[in-house]
């Protein structure tokens, strides 16, 4: 009797709609995309950027290519070269490219890289509607790099590459040049 | 019903074009379908209204996934298996790691066991969630939707907590995680967890007792516990026609033995059944949770096997062999021995397996993986045939089929 | 040495002692004394190990190696402790694997963290090490020395922070290559490792010390920090510039060569599929080093056509469509006999045969020649005609095994550096005689257990000596004499006039020496004759390589077994051009063009008709060639990898016959000379680009592969004749080099797998020997005048004009200097860095000097490789009557001291009893 009652007023749909309904009266949880924006945990993986060292603002990359062989979808592709630096010589990239078509945004370039150059920042915002300004040189890195240097750190401390103080700068890569001969500048290398 | 064709009918002179008419109506449906969950076209023989014959043509999300596998190290295919069931990355890199683990025969430490358990187990709540909301939808029932996908955002968002991404997390690395529980994480996942009974009655008023739902889900893809061991199914669909089987149980990993937990099992074989095992089971995974977060083991969440996790990156640094296990490790990822090995997950969808052929290299020789979405299409015909055309989208969702991983 | 070459018999009279032993419960037996290692290494266990390589002697400073031998308290290091009878050794137990851990560890804490910038990391063995042995929780290192990278030297610089000391370069170069250019030498208490006395490095550039380093300490500065050994694509190829025939690796980063890689390496170092007679897989300084030629951006990249007497860039469609309609023109106004072709050396098998076959086929023409004619010929025809082979028969291993090895006329440690060391381990391994016969004090002969310098122009006279002596001293081989009892006392009387005296003092050898060498040689057992271009390319070279054989017979080269003959040939493929039929005399597999069966049987396999030839000239060689174009007969002429203009002296003569052709076509990776003078220049792929085969002197047909794309539009030699003969309207219809390659392996069958007729003189023996004779042993004077004579050499750094677009090289080598002896320069008064005024009748030219000690006085040499100073116009064309070779490395010159012009001489170092000079000119 009860059940046919049940089905002759339509009881549980009424249920459903009542809860429905309720809502109206609930907060809002959604956000006004582009004009309200969530607040991202330090973990976010974002856009690539490269970093450099804070003390004398020198690049940390090295150009050991290790980004390179732990991509899993092969979007980097770096070259280096060495040069005289203030009396050093150093390694470094003259080349980074990442392409971001490519890129999978899985993190692993910066758990392999061995001087914490790369970094993950929270920009998630670069569709555009030229594919090749997708894929990001080395300045372009730099500049995400300079512009979000905080977050890059976040990412960093976060994700237990490197702690809140910078311990990466022990070792830099730096070589004492053969002194015993003129320093002739080494040619360009060709790409 | 088919139209009869009776003799009078037929065309009478014979060299004049014959008037088409069949009984059978031949209909594509999909592949651009919104609800054929990817790209999955079904060729469906009609009698009417009602299926006689459906054909799964799989393949258009074929990505090479398992001939990719041959070409990179271990680790580095850890994010494409993010990629298969795209919207449960979590279980399926948890399925991964747990095969080439076997495959090297190594264990992890418990606390990594507990923090693997629990995000699983909140991987299988977000993927059931989906599937409610999804389900719901193709059949009608939008609200639905709106109230699981509100909760698995909130998930989601615990997610980009844990390791910086919601869908493609790849946070299970071969010997550990990549990344420990945070207080923030687990603070937000107990307070998820006191309200998310709440949130379960919610969906139980919208649904359970709905005659719409009730009417679309019952004696729907009716399969008995033969047909559905027969058939390989797994999962919820095999569960729903009685069969006990959860991997969970049956070869316990991670922690799951050392938590209280049931496997729900349905009685009739339908889809509504499914839907009442998937609920039953977002119960089950919110008590699974509730114990490890209580259990939870002090430790490493790493495995301490330098030959194949990667040092930490403080000591990468300063130590020689650090630095020396850091290369060797990105370039040529760790060697696994000779073999070949299977090892079956319990995915919410059923039986992930990953299959490895190793020859002593960096990478895997060959990488087969038994994806339950595709071993349950193969049963689509079957269960699909004698209902009514507007079935076959239900039968879709009571799989809770992804393509991505089907088609991989 | 190590104890590899064990196998081969020791000296008559001494009997091995074996040990046996028992390793790891396996019984094993060895030569008692030798080294443990090996001993462990032939039950198959490789005992992990830095400093191990199976080609020199042990050393034992890693201490990896460590085995448990039962009864010694402490652990044993296996390569340096002896094989002893009864010792029962283990090498796998929990502490063997401990104690190897620790000794890794030691390394590791002195090492710094340079991986990221080091180009070994990914191919280095202390990485494998750690973490093969699981090396980890290690103690905290010591801090960086920071000793500067010596980048010094041209090519390789020493990082000794990542050094390890185990001393693998230094043994390779002191024990393999002879050189002994390293050393360990002390600086601010640090060990390092470099030249002696710690000086800049200058040597051979060999580059076996950069690939047996197994860590990155030794770098090739070539390719620093442009790559990491897991980006590289790896493609196994045949060297391009000498013929040696070693095999390279190149390893490829996005269509560039970024370094070359030999089959030596630390990688190897265990050495088990390694026979006695192997070599130890390294590479010289061209292979290593000279690849980057191949990038150069003097290569052409277009086809170019001469349009108003300037040379554009056309389309290949258009030039080609030209070429075919002016080559039809000309066939058919005046016949096949105004065209013809000339090939390099360096091409691939598969280019001259379908070269050959488009000139004789479609063309009509047999006016083929190649590079062999500038020297190799004489000993190809020689051979042939007594032998009926026309190349070598022996083979590398044999060389090795060799115990007497008589060199004659080559500088081979320059121009053939990697069969050099096989003469090398003949000496240090198996105690051979080395007799080195040569004008000046090269490397080899101050190795050589019996060191010959012969007096200037006397090789035709000491080989007449060398004769001689066997018949006087009757220790000719028997068998031969009791066989050929006729042509035996045939030499016997043809030589009996010839004075021993007039020998002695024409090459300048006390007569007793010559008969030391003559006897070693004829009582040989696996005697190796070899001889190079100072013997071919030299006047009368072809009676000479008659001589050679002569003593062969006469020692019993052919008869016995091991032994054998090896001309030595200059440029990569030149045997392999010769054996395609790129020369008038020959088709393919070297079958004469006069024989009328044969020619039809590749006329019908080609479905077209073959030149006919006159009785005694099939076809014109290249002084013919120039000949003709002189006299106006030649209207078209097809120049492939070949420079005419740059390689025969007097070029101005070359250049009026060049103006008198209608049609020139040269086909060349660079703009050459003579490609300036043509019509048509194609830009054509260089062997790191091309697909096909090869020929070494041996006889070995080894592969070439393509390993990047050809540049820009050049296009590989087979692709242009398949193209050019589509457009003349007969396709030859080859889609790729391996369709070419089956068409050799059906008309000449067996060449790829070496099954060639072998050697055959009965019939020579029995007929033309005897009538020859007379003239060969008609008694020679050393000619005197006053004049210096002057020799184009070839260097060890350069080969051919190739190497002198390679930066590379040029970078190590680029010094056109005059060399001359220290006599000759005191008479003179001149030092290294003066100007001499050299003259002959067709002009004269002022040339740097170089002083260098090892040149005999009345002997100057230049390179042959530079075209500026253009010494070479300097000199006459000669050609042989018989094998119409061209000589064109010699002539005679009067020398003026020109005080005017100096150039400014840098203090130069003195070390490892060598002088180097640094030029810098102003």
């Amino acid at each position: 009797m009860k059940k046919f009652f049940h089905n002759v007023f339509f009881r549980e749909i009424l249920k459903g709609l009542k809860l429905t309904f309720s809502h109206y009266f609930v907060k809002d949880i959604t956000l006004q995309y582009p004009h309200e924006k969530t607040s991202l945990p330090d973990t976010f993986r974002g856009a690539l950027c490269l970093l450099r060292y804070d003390e004398n603002e020198t690049e940390r990359c090295v150009g050991c290519d290790l980004c390179e062989a732990a991509c899993p979808s092969g979007c980097i592709s770096v070259v280096s070269a060495e040069k005289l630096e203030s009396g050093d010589v150093v390694r470094y990239a003259t080349d980074f490219d990442i392409d971001i078509t490519k890129c999978v945004f899985c993190g692993f370039c910066v758990e392999a890289c061995p001087v914490n150059a790369l970094a993950m920042t929270k920009s998630y915002e670069y569709s555009t509607n030229n594919k090749r300004s997708l894929i990001f040189d080395k300045a372009k890195l730099y500049e995400i790099g300079d512009h979000r240097h905080v977050e890059a750190k976040g990412y960093l401390v976060a994700h237990d590459q490197e702690g809140e103080e910078e311990t990466v700068s022990e070792y830099r890569y730096r070589f004492p040049y053969y002194q015993k001969q003129e320093p002739v500048p080494e040619p360009e290398k060709s790409t | 019903m088919a139209v009869e064709v009776t003799p009078e009918e037929k065309p009478k002179e014979e060299n004049s074009l014959p008037l088409l008419r069949k009984e059978e109506l031949l209909l594509n449906l999909g592949p651009q379908h919104p609800s054929t969950h990817g790209v999955l076209k079904v060729i469906v023989t009609l009698e009417g209204e009602k299926v006689v014959k459906s054909e799964p043509v799989l393949g258009f999300l074929h990505r090479g996934v398992e001939k990719l596998a041959e070409s990179v190290t271990y680790n580095q295919f850890i994010p494409h298996t993010d990629r298969l069931d795209y919207v449960c990355a979590m279980y399926n890199n948890f399925a991964y790691v747990r095969a080439v683990e076997k495959l090297l025969d190594i264990t992890v430490p418990w606390r990594t066991e507990y923090l693997r358990t629990i995000v699983a187990e909140v991987q299988r709540i977000i993927g059931h969630l989906f599937w409610l909301g999804t389900q719901a939808l193709d059949i009608g029932a939008m609200t639905v939707f709106f109230f699981t996908f509100r909760d698995r955002e909130d998930l989601l968002d615990l997610f980009t907590e844990l390791c910086g991404a919601r869908l493609t997390t790849s946070w299970y690395r071969v010997g550990g995680v990549e990344r420990d529980f945070t207080q923030k994480f687990v603070d937000d996942l107990s307070k998820f967890l006191v309200t998310f009974d709440e949130k379960i009655d919610e969906y139980d008023t919208l649904l359970i007792n709905n005659r719409i739902w009730l009417a679309r889900t019952k004696n729907i893809a009716v399969i008995s516990g033969e047909d559905a061991v027969a058939f390989g199914l797994s999962g919820p669909t095999l569960r729903g026609s009685g069969v006990d089987y959860d991997l969970r149980k049956v070869s316990p990993y991670g922690a799951y033995d050392h938590v209280e937990w049931t496997v729900p099992l349905g009685t009739k074989g339908d889809t509504y059944d499914r839907y009442w095992i998937r609920m039953e089971e977002m119960k089950e995974s919110a008590k699974i949770i509730k114990q490890c977060l209580a259990q939870l083991p002090s430790g490493p969440f790493k495995a301490d096997i330098p030959q194949v996790v990667a040092p930490p990156k403080e000591q990468v640094f300063t130590d020689m062999d650090s630095m020396i296990y850091q290369f060797k490790l990105y370039t040529q990822g760790f060697k696994a021995p000779k073999g070949d090995i299977y090892c079956g997950t319990e995915a919410h969808k059923g039986e992930l397996g990953f299959y490895i052929v190793s020859q002593g290299e960096g990478k895997p020789y060959r990488l087969k993986i038994r994806a339950p979405s595709f071993v349950h299409m193969g049963a689509f015909d079957f269960m699909a045939k004698g209902y009514m055309i507007a079935d076959i989208i239900t039968i879709f969702g009571t799989y809770d089929i992804v393509m991505g991983e089907c088609d991989r | 040495m190590s104890t590899v070459g064990k196998s081969v018999p020791v000296a008559e009279g001494e009997e091995l002692k074996m040990a046996t032993l028992t390793i790891d419960g396996q019984e094993v037996v060895v030569e008692e004394g030798s080294s443990l290692f090996n001993a462990v290494k032939s039950i198959g266990v490789k005992l992990p190990a830095m400093c191990y390589h199976y080609s020199f002697s042990p050393f034992g400073s890693c201490g990896i190696c460590l085995v448990e031998v039962e009864g010694k308290k402490n652990n044993v290091r296996a390569c340096t402790a002896k094989s002893l009878d009864g010792m029962v050794v283990h090498t796998d137990t929990e502490e063997m694997t401990d104690a190897r851990k620790k000794a890794v560890e030691k390394h590791l804490l002195t090492h710094p963290l340079d991986c990221p910038v080091c180009d070994a990391d990914g191919q280095c063995e202390l990485q494998d090490m750690t973490y093969d042995l699981g090396v980890y929780d290690i103690k905290k290192g010591k801090a960086r020395k920071d000793i500067p990278e010596d980048n010094r030297s041209l090519v390789l610089g020493f990082n000794m922070e990542r050094c390890i000391r185990c001393g693998l370069c230094i043994n390779v170069c002191k024990e393999v290559q002879l050189v002994d250019a390293l050393c360990f030498y002390k600086e601010n208490k640090n060990t390092l490792v470099g030249a002696h006395g710690g000086g800049t490095l200058f040597c051979e550039f060999c580059g076996d010390c950069l690939t047996v380093c197994p860590v990155g300490a030794i770098v090739n500065k070539f390719s620093k920090y442009s790559y990491k050994p897991w980006q590289t694509k790896k493609t196994r190829t045949t060297c391009n510039y000498c013929s040696d025939g070693c095999q390279l690796t190149l390893e490829t980063k996005d269509q560039t060569i970024v370094q070359v890689a030999s089959d030596l390496s630390w990688e190897t170092k265990f050495g088990l599929d390694v026979g006695p007679g192997d070599g130890h897989g390294g590479i010289c300084v061209r292979g290593r080093f000279g690849y980057r030629y191949v990038e150069s951006k003097k290569r052409l990249s277009h086809a170019l056509m001469k349009v108003d007497g300037q040379l554009t860039e056309v389309p290949w469609y258009k030039a080609l469509v030209l070429m075919a309609k002016q080559l039809n023109d000309i066939k058919k106004n005046y016949g096949g006999k105004a065209i013809a072709g000339l090939i390099g050396g360096r091409c691939t098998n598969e280019a001259v045969f379908l070269f050959q076959r488009l000139m004789r086929s479609i063309l009509d023409s047999n006016n083929i020649d190649t590079s062999a004619r500038y020297g190799h010929m004489n000993s190809v025809l020689a051979m042939q005609q007594a032998l009926g082979v026309g190349r070598s028969t022996t083979s590398y291993e044999q060389i090795a095994l060799s115990d007497v090895i008589l060199l004659v006329g080559s500088n081979i440690t320059e121009t053939n550096p990697i069969a050099a060391l096989r003469l090398k381990k003949a000496k240090t391994d198996f105690n051979a005689k080395i007799i080195v016969a040569e004008r000046w004090k090269t490397k080899m002969m101050a190795l050589a257990t019996h060191p010959l310098q012969l007096a200037c122009d006397s090789e035709a006279i000491f080989l007449q000596g060398l004769v001689k002596a066997i018949i006087t001293t009757k220790c000719a081989y028997k068998p031969f004499v009791e066989k050929y009892l006729e042509a035996y006392k045939a030499i016997e009387s043809a030589v009996s006039d010839l004075s021993e005296e007039d020998i002695s003092e024409g090459c300048g050898l006390p007569w007793e020496k010559i008969v030391e060498a003559a006897e070693s040689l004829a009582q040989s057992k696996r005697g190796t004759l070899i001889w190079g271009e100072g013997v071919v390319s030299q006047q009368g070279g072809y009676e000479n390589v008659q001589r050679l054989i002569d003593l062969a017979f006469l020692s019993g080269l052919y008869e016995k077994e091991g032994a054998g003959l090896q001309p030595i040939c200059e440029e990569a493929n030149e045997q392999g051009a010769v054996d395609m039929g790129a020369v008038p005399e020959f088709l393919p597999g070297q079958i004469s063009y006069q024989n009328e069966a044969e020619r039809q049987r590749f006329a019908s396999a080609w479905h077209s008709t073959l030149p006919t030839p006159e009785e005694h000239q099939s076809g014109l060689s290249l002084p013919e060639m120039i000949e003709a174009a002189h006299r106006g007969e030649i209207k078209a002429l097809y120049i492939v990898g070949e420079n005419p203009v740059g390689s025969l002296p007097a070029s101005f003569k070359v250049k009026e016959a060049f103006e008198k052709i209608d049609l020139i076509i040269c086909q060349d990776p660079f703009l050459t000379e003579s490609g300036v003078l043509s019509d048509f220049v194609l830009p054509a792929a260089t062997f790191a680009e091309n697909e096909g085969s090869m020929t070494n002197m041996a006889g070995v047909v080894h592969r070439v592969s393509e390993a990047i794309e050809p540049k820009v539009e050049a296009k590989p030699d087979w692709k242009v004749f398949s193209d050019l003969s589509r457009a003349l309207g007969h396709s030859l219809q080859f889609r790729s080099s391996e369709e070419i390659y089956q068409e050799i392996n059906k008309i000449v069958p067996g060449y790829f797998r070496q099954k060639l007729p072998s050697v055959q003189y009965d019939s020579y023996l029995k007929k033309d020997f005897v009538a020859e004779l007379p003239a060969r042993y008609r008694a020679l004077s050393a000619k005197k005048t006053g004049d210096y004579a002057l020799r184009l050499e070839q260097g060890l750094y350069h080969s051919g004009k190739l190497s002198t677009h390679d930066e590379g090289l040029m970078a190590i080598d680029d010094k056109a200097l005059l060399s001359i002896g220290e006599a000759d320069a005191e008479v003179l008064a001149i030092s290294s860095g003066g100007q001499l005024r050299l003259k002959t009748d067709l002009g004269d030219l002022d040339v740097a000097v170089e002083v260098k000690a090892e040149l005999p006085s009345g002997v100057v040499s230049f390179p042959i490789h530079f075209n500026h100073p253009a010494v070479k116009d300097l000199l006459e064309v000669t050609t042989d009557k018989m094998s119409r070779v061209v000589y064109t490395r010699q002539g005679d010159v009067s020398l003026e001291l020109d005080p005017a012009q100096a150039l400014k001489v840098l203090p130069h170092e003195t070390h490892g009893g060598e002088k180097k000079l640094d030029i810098e000119q102003n």
